[in-house]
């Protein structure tokens, strides 16, 4: 055990000096919250819709007036020709048209229910349909309005039956996105910091010989491993209360659930994810490969973690890869107990996976150490 | 050209020649990003992981049922189950909504305009929450006006989806994917082109000889235009052919928009190339400069119109902002690089601009 | 110059038989044979690429050899290459020292993980920075030393928990003469301390100070003998002209 002291206070020893890693822990998680925090949004916002107004009725004035109203819409203006409007669309300077057709409110009044002409920017598929289920709801509250001004309708009104949902939203009432992304991006903070510095740390080792000098020493593998392990899980346990006090200080998100649990669940993800880098210096030769390796890890582990993409809207071949990534089950956890407060047992498959996956590169890493033909 | 620049244009050429595990790397590695995250970013949800408490048990409420499963969206995976087992469902994450339909249900019916069915969702992730609202309200929009005899609407909308009828969203990433793919590649081969010659000491002695700053500069940059440029192609290809994403515009526009973004990627890491010591650094600051901004900033997933307005201005900087607007529009809307003469103009500029930056600043550390 | 072999008694401090490594299709070290006495410089010959390296790291137990059998202080190489580290100093081309530590912590750190007892450190910390001449550069980054200190502190260390053998690996490539003059007198003073000393080198003016020598080429041993024998043999003035004589000699060329 005295060895291992020796490793690790070497280790910090040599932290100190590199003022690189100074900043990476300090000012990184705040950069990163920053940037990722507020650029990070699946809201709708400031979409912007241009009104063909054939019509110039109350009613067309209506729809105006209503595009001007809260922040999903930012009414560009009215335009006199559809071709005008696509011009727009074309050049992406608006991603939604409306089009009122000339006699549009006269026909409304007659109960001969007019269409309203929306052309709406298809590209990005899923902003846009967000949009339109905006203008649905934007659209339908005239609807309501105006229904008592149609003789005809307001006639019908009491043999009409509705079947409406009435939504509860749990654990996020106001549907505020920051809450989801924050807690995910400390997870990447973590994993970045763990699986890149580990990598680059020990093929660094080897590259400059003093991996071969601690191999001729009767220092044993799993001593080697854990002088290695320790100092960087102390150094993911410093960037990871920095972060939580970044995300206390800039978005105030309350963390629901224990922060124990949340310390226990990190030591476990840090040692899977540790594993993984130490793996990964086994298998380079130079820290350029190391780089590159690591680089295209990090990139899998983000993009497969469900951190923006929810991982149930994959194809099934993409979802049985994502149980060989740790981050996957730890983008969970942090989430569950940030936002749900969730306690241990709910939690118990994400311990198993991560567990599973440290346990597997960990020994691995051991091995591959200890064998003499590297 | 003359003789110098060809000689070392010649050099660089052997260099990746020799080195079949990085040219491997250069020409597979994208290929394997675009298939395997054209695949995996869906937006849409599918199979959403539904509970079920109907508490009415009625041929109506089961119709609603049957109405809300066989759209697709939601899939059943508990029934019966007490209104107040939400939070065990949340929790545990078997479910992401619980869907109650009240006792009395198909009497409601008959007595009452308005039928209200609860809908419990796990927010947590308030984009997948909003999707579920969305996806019941409108199935139950359509099964209410089935029933009714009559109809509230006093006018109608018909939306039409121009570009992409259908929403495919690999429609949206592929020309994406293309944009960040390009950028990473072309940005990390040359920021570690000139550093490794320092490193290595070789730099010294092409210095020693009558070859001039920018003759180096260029014999660094052709190649890796080339080889970028046959990444891009590749790439194309496979966005084209393999996800059918539709061609509207010139293809020539297309590679001619895609040389230039490659320019400006290979140019980005080139000054880095002339700032960096070592390898290291120059592969983290590459990295650091290249992935963040590419991928969160630039509109590849999240529209830039949504960002703070401090946000917008910060992506207006990022090339891949740019280069997005150009190739969605070639590809998708088939505009012509006419129209998009702004976003071309500005990457045109920014190359510029980095490439005698980096020859001034070449000057200025060999000398 | 060099002192006899010393005559001794004890068993042989490495024992060397048929060793072979393959790397591929290679055959990097190929059926090599010898034994070292304890106390004496035992120095291995040969051109770049020749096979030296391979065999030390095989002899401490970095690497597994493709067939053959060694012991290191009667300990096997296959079986038992954790009591070989443990009474063995190793030091490689490389000096390996942690050039961001500073010279006082890389003491320390070596001490610490050969499992020295922390006075011990302190006291053998102390000692060696006067021996070494470090003691108004304890505190400097070793990364800012001339290579010729760098080349001692790296002895230094890797003779700190006091092993009876010392594997040299190329000690002094790079190293200005003066310096390499020092660090041979440094060498005999510890074998005349009764250390056995196991070194390659490829300058051949270091034979001279070795006990015995052995020249490998192509993988093989091709000679093993006292300086002067072997200039006695092939009629030679210097080792370089020896060396030169038995390589042009080997079958393979």
């Amino acid at each position: 055990m005295r060895r291992v002291f020796y490793l690790v206070q070497k280790e910090f020893r040599q932290i100190r000096r590199e003022k690189a890693y100074i900043a990476i822990i300090f000012l990184m998680p705040f950069v990163q919250l920053v940037i990722l925090g507020y650029a990070i949004t699946t809201d709708v916002r400031n979409v912007g819709v241009v009104v063909v107004d054939q019509d110039h009725s109350r009613y067309s004035r209506a729809i105006l007036a209503s595009l001007e109203t809260g922040e999903t819409f930012q009414l560009l203006g009215t335009v006199p020709t559809e071709r005008a409007a696509r011009r727009l669309l074309d050049r992406g300077k608006a991603v939604v048209a409306v089009i009122v057709p000339h006699g549009f409110g006269q026909n409304l009044l007659r109960g001969e229910q007019p269409a309203l002409q929306l052309l709406l920017d298809g590209v990005d598929g899923n902003s846009s349909g967000v949009a339109l289920g905006y203008l649905q709801g934007l659209l339908a509250g005239l609807q309501l309005e105006w229904v008592r001004e149609v003789p005809e309708l307001a006639r019908q009104i009491q043999s009409i039956h509705l079947i409406v949902p009435e939504p509860r939203l749990w654990y996020n009432e106001n549907l505020v996105s920051v809450n989801h992304i924050v807690p995910g991006i400390l997870a990447v903070l973590l994993t970045m910091i763990t699986l890149f510095l580990t990598a680059m740390n020990i093929v660094r080792e080897r590259e400059i010989g003093t991996m071969e000098q601690l191999q001729v020493t009767p220092i044993r593998g799993w001593e080697l491993i854990l002088g290695k392990v320790l100092p960087f899980v102390l150094l993911g346990f410093l960037l990871l209360n920095v972060g939580i006090l970044a995300v206390q200080l800039i978005f105030a998100i309350p963390m629901q659930g224990s922060l124990l649990l949340l310390y226990l669940m990190s030591l476990l993800f840090m040692l899977s994810t540790l594993g993984l880098g130490i793996l990964i210096s086994t298998l380079a030769h130079t820290q350029q490969q190391a780089m590159f390796i690591a680089w295209f890890f990090s990139i899998f582990t983000i993009l497969l973690s469900g951190f923006f993409i929810p991982i149930e809207n994959m194809p099934d071949v993409i979802q049985y890869l994502t149980y060989s990534n740790p981050l996957r089950y730890f983008m969970t956890v942090i989430r569950a107990i940030y936002q749900k407060g969730s306690e241990l047992p709910v939690l118990l498959d994400e311990v198993a996976g991560m567990a599973l996956i440290a346990g597997i590169t960990i020994s691995t890493a051991v091995i591959r150490l200890r064998k003499r033909n590297v | 050209m003359n003789r110098v620049l060809i000689s070392i244009l010649r050099k660089e050429f052997m260099h990746i020649w020799r080195d079949p595990q990085t040219l491997l790397i250069i020409l597979v590695w994208p290929v394997v990003m675009l298939l395997l995250f054209s695949y995996a970013i869906t937006m849409e949800m599918r199979g959403i992981p539904t509970a079920l408490c109907d508490l009415s048990e009625t041929p109506a409420s089961r119709h609603l049922v049957e109405c809300i499963t066989s759209s697709g969206f939601f899939e059943l995976v508990a029934e019966d189950v007490t209104p107040s087992a939400y939070e065990e469902l949340f929790q545990r994450q078997a479910a992401r909504c619980l869907i109650v339909i009240p006792a009395d249900y198909s009497g409601d019916f008959i007595n009452y305009q308005l039928t209200p069915v609860q809908l419990l969702i796990d927010a947590a992730d308030p984009n997948a929450a909003k999707f579920i609202q969305n996806y019941l309200g409108s199935i139950l929009w359509r099964v209410s006006s089935n029933q009714s005899n009559g109809t509230l609407l006093t006018f109608s909308l018909s939306p039409r989806f121009l570009y992409n009828p259908d929403l495919e969203s690999t429609y949206f990433f592929v020309p994406g994917l293309i944009a960040v793919i390009l950028l990473l590649i072309s940005a990390l081969l040359t920021s570690i082109a000139i550093v490794r010659e320092k490193e290595m000491g070789t730099l010294e002695q092409v210095l020693v000889s009558p070859a001039r700053g920018y003759q180096i500069i260029i014999g660094k940059v052709v190649p890796y235009i080339i080889l970028g440029f046959i990444d891009g192609v590749i790439v194309l290809a496979v966005g084209v052919y393999w996800f059918d994403v539709p061609l509207r515009g010139e293809l020539w526009q297309v590679l001619l928009a895609m040389l230039l973004y490659i320019s400006t990627g290979l140019s980005f890491g080139l000054l880095i190339s002339t700032v960096a010591r070592s390898q290291q650094t120059a592969m983290m600051l590459a990295l650091m400069a290249t992935i963040l901004p590419t991928i969160m900033l630039s509109g590849f997933i999240f529209p830039v119109e949504s960002m703070p307005l401090l946000f917008q201005w910060v992506s207006k900087i990022v090339p891949a902002t740019h280069f997005l607007d150009i190739i969605r529009g070639i590809m998708l809307k088939g505009v012509g690089l006419g129209l998009l003469w702004q976003q071309t103009l500005y990457l045109v500029l920014l190359t510029l601009f980095l490439l005698i930056v980096s020859i001034y600043k070449f000057k200025t550390v060999t000398e | 110059m060099s002192d006899p072999v010393p005559v001794t008694t004890l068993p042989p401090a490495v024992v060397v038989d048929r060793l072979t490594r393959n790397f591929g299709t290679f055959t990097a070290v190929d059926q090599v044979s010898f034994n070292v006495s304890p106390g004496e410089i035992f120095g291995f010959l040969g051109a770049n690429g020749a096979g030296k390296t391979t065999t030390i790291r095989m002899l401490c137990g970095l690497l597994l050899p493709t067939s053959g059998n060694a012991t290191v202080h009667g300990n096997d190489i296959y079986t038992q290459p954790n009591r070989i580290k443990a009474c063995i100093g190793y030091m490689s081309q490389r000096f390996s020292l942690y050039e961001d530590l500073t010279v006082r912590e890389n003491i320390q750190f070596y001490g610490g993980i050969y499992g020295l007892r922390r006075e011990t450190i302190m006291q053998k910390t102390t000692e060696l920075l006067q021996e070494l001449d470090l003691v108004d550069k304890a505190d400097q980054l070793t990364g800012a030393l001339p290579l010729g200190w760098k080349q001692r502190l790296a002895l230094s260390t890797s003779l700190l928990h006091d092993p009876p053998l010392l594997f040299l690996d190329e000690p002094t490539s790079g190293v200005d003469p003066q310096s390499r003059r020092r660090f041979w007198l440094l060498i005999h003073r510890l074998a005349a301390e009764g250390k056995t000393i196991f070194v390659t080198t490829h300058y051949m003016d270091e034979a001279e100070y070795c006990h015995r020598i052995s020249i490998m080429a192509q993988g093989r041993l091709v000679e093993l003998d006292t300086p002067s024998a072997l200039r006695d043999k092939y009629d030679c003035d210097t080792m370089q002209e020896v060396f030169l004589r038995t390589v042009s000699g080997s079958p393979s060329l």
